[in-house]
């Protein structure tokens, strides 16, 4: 295809107010922009984020990051082809703030609008970055979510497996708390964890004994939690090495099982018979060094191509959106300007959920 | 731009999606649904059809009013997120309206402004003849003073029980809510130069990480 495609991209569905421009010209795919404006600093003393804050610093942010980034990109909204958002998961007044945003747009600059899944957004991104063919295994590993993706289109993908409780991003943000560092927590674990010893705590690596790709993560957080108290009790507060090494052994830990794990969800993708096995991790906690290397071995051992994009598109941002707007756009997707914001949206909708139910519905 | 500006304004600060079309200082369409959620779907297909009924397209307008709120904070993030987003697309002002201003619009006296919060609460506000306050939340108990020299017409939620309290008379709205506020983004379309921002007046329910952390030795 020698067509060019411009697409902006929105994206809030949790703390970061993103916009990107995305182009594609034949082969050749251009990050024109991408602005991401994070709210870490008015979360801070909330330990946590908190949805009405977000929600409001979105309403009042996102027109100077959408103009930042056409800016920035030097084209005009008239040079687009459409306009993608984020139209779920995430935290609702984010999300309802976003598509506000596109609808508006779409309607004064005459262009079509599409809504884009954020988990979709993570899971295309390596085609993205490395033009990976489908199919291919996605590990999408975040804040919010885990589970294991055969993404066989830009909006097909079959679920092998996934957390039925917490996702590690969320034990590593809880992980931080508990052995006082701020957060977002990843990344701290991450720095005081180096050169700590992964061994003094013994951390269970939790449904390792069961078959199959599920995980859970909050036995784990309960096993730091009561680590921590021992070491709270012996010493009447929380040495550096302690806090070093509980945060080394959770995460090794955590690279334990995404990698077993990983290991089983190969050997299933590779019973299919993919032309060129590809292996792709995504999302914010694929952006920790030690569970990447961990994931890059296990893809090498068993003959797999990896792939996990840089760390600036592995966290949340709108290129990621724009790009998944742009295949859906090619593959005839138009939304109209009922366009629901949804809290909850799971990727595999042919199968049945495995966490949330009720009113919302189902999370994954 | 004309002396009698185009102005598409809507609002769904509370369980209502409406908006109103101003054009040769008079409204040439308008519509109001009640709804209690679904605004974020409703209202661009609302915004349309009214358009569409008055004959107009988006590249018509010289400006856009925006109900700002106090009410629904879901509800007023609905409408300014759009209302910024379209100033942004068409390259005109977005001007924000206060609905306790829109009640008061076209009152040539001191009008005591209210309307009601949760918990029985009330946003309260005195506008016109020179004694012009800052928005607040307050309850019956807690009223701040109001001159009853100024013979004050109160409207909004709670106006008799004000009324009573103040020596003042019960009034109406002038306008509808988003007739008003088209009438005053007109007004103020050379002058107010600030995006539109909600008017939220209570803070975000939110409290500080209650688990402190360890001591760190």
């Amino acid at each position: 295809m020698d067509q060019t495609i411009t697409i902006l991209g929105i994206e809030s569905s949790c703390d970061d107010s993103a916009a990107a421009v995305v182009r594609r010209e034949g082969d050749a795919r251009h990050i024109l922009s991408s602005v991401v404006l994070g709210q870490t600093d008015l979360h801070a003393q909330f330990g946590g984020v908190v949805p009405e804050i977000a929600a409001r610093a979105h309403t009042e942010k996102l027109d100077h990051v959408i103009e930042h980034a056409l800016t920035e990109a030097r084209v005009k909204l008239t040079d687009l082809d459409a306009v993608a958002v984020t139209a779920g998961p995430g935290l609702i007044g984010g999300v309802m703030s976003g598509v506000m945003y596109a609808k508006a747009i779409a309607v004064g600059a005459q262009l079509p609008l599409i809504g884009v899944n954020h988990l979709a957004g993570h899971a295309l991104t390596p085609r993205l970055t490395d033009a990976l063919p489908y199919p291919y295994l996605l590990l999408l590993v975040s804040g919010g979510h885990c589970q294991f993706l055969i993404v066989q289109g830009c909006d097909a993908f079959d679920r092998l497996g996934g957390t039925i409780d917490d996702s590690p991003g969320e034990a590593f943000d809880k992980t931080a708390r508990l052995i006082g560092l701020p957060q977002p927590g990843g990344p701290e674990v991450e720095r005081v964890a180096e050169g700590a010893d992964p061994d003094r705590f013994k951390f269970p690596r939790p449904l390792l004994d069961r078959p199959g790709c599920d995980m859970s993560f909050s036995g784990l957080k309960t096993a730091v939690l009561r680590a921590r108290d021992d070491c709270v009790a012996a010493n009447d507060g929380l040495t550096q090495q302690d806090q070093a090494d509980l945060a080394a052994g959770f995460q090794a830990a955590v690279r334990d099982v995404l990698a077993e794990k990983s290991r089983r969800a190969i050997e299933t993708y590779l019973a299919m018979k993919p032309v060129k096995p590809s292996f792709a991790v995504a999302g914010g906690v694929a952006a920790n060094m030690t569970i990447r290397a961990e994931l890059e071995c296990v893809s090498a051992n068993s003959g797999v191509g990896f792939t996990a994009p840089p760390l600036a598109l592995c966290t949340d941002n709108a290129a990621m959106i724009a790009w998944a707007g742009l295949e859906q756009f090619e593959a005839g997707k138009r939304d109209g300007l009922d366009l629901s914001p949804l809290p909850r949206w799971p990727l595999d909708h042919r199968q049945a959920p495995m966490l949330g139910s009720g009113r919302k519905g189902a999370k994954a | 731009m004309p002396s009698d500006p185009t102005i598409l304004a809507f609002d769904t600060s509370a369980a209502h999606c409406a908006a109103a079309l101003l054009s040769g200082g008079r409204i040439i369409a308008s519509d109001h649904v009640d709804m209690p959620r679904g605004q974020a779907e409703a209202l661009f297909p609302l915004l349309e059809g009214v358009l569409g009924d008055g004959g107009m397209t988006w590249g018509d307008l010289n400006g856009v009013g925006v109900g700002v709120g106090p009410g629904n904070f879901t509800g007023i993030r609905i409408s300014v997120s759009s209302a910024r987003g379209l100033a942004l697309s068409l390259g005109v002002p977005a001007i924000g309206v206060s609905a306790l201003e829109a009640q008061a619009a076209g009152i040539d006296r001191v009008v005591v402004s209210t309307r009601a919060a949760p918990r029985d609460g009330l946003y309260f506000q005195i506008i016109g003849g020179g004694e012009t306050t800052t928005p607040i939340l307050c309850d019956l108990d807690t009223l701040p003073p109001i001159p009853a020299r100024a013979e004050p017409v109160c409207i909004g939620a709670r106006a008799r029980d004000i009324a009573v309290l103040c020596g003042g008379t019960v009034g109406h709205p002038r306008y509808s809510l988003t007739e008003a506020t088209a009438r005053l983004a007109a007004a103020r379309l050379h002058s107010v130069t600030d995006r539109p921002k909600p008017l939220y007046i209570r803070p975000a329910d939110a409290a500080p990480a209650r688990d402190a952390g360890p001591v760190l030795l």
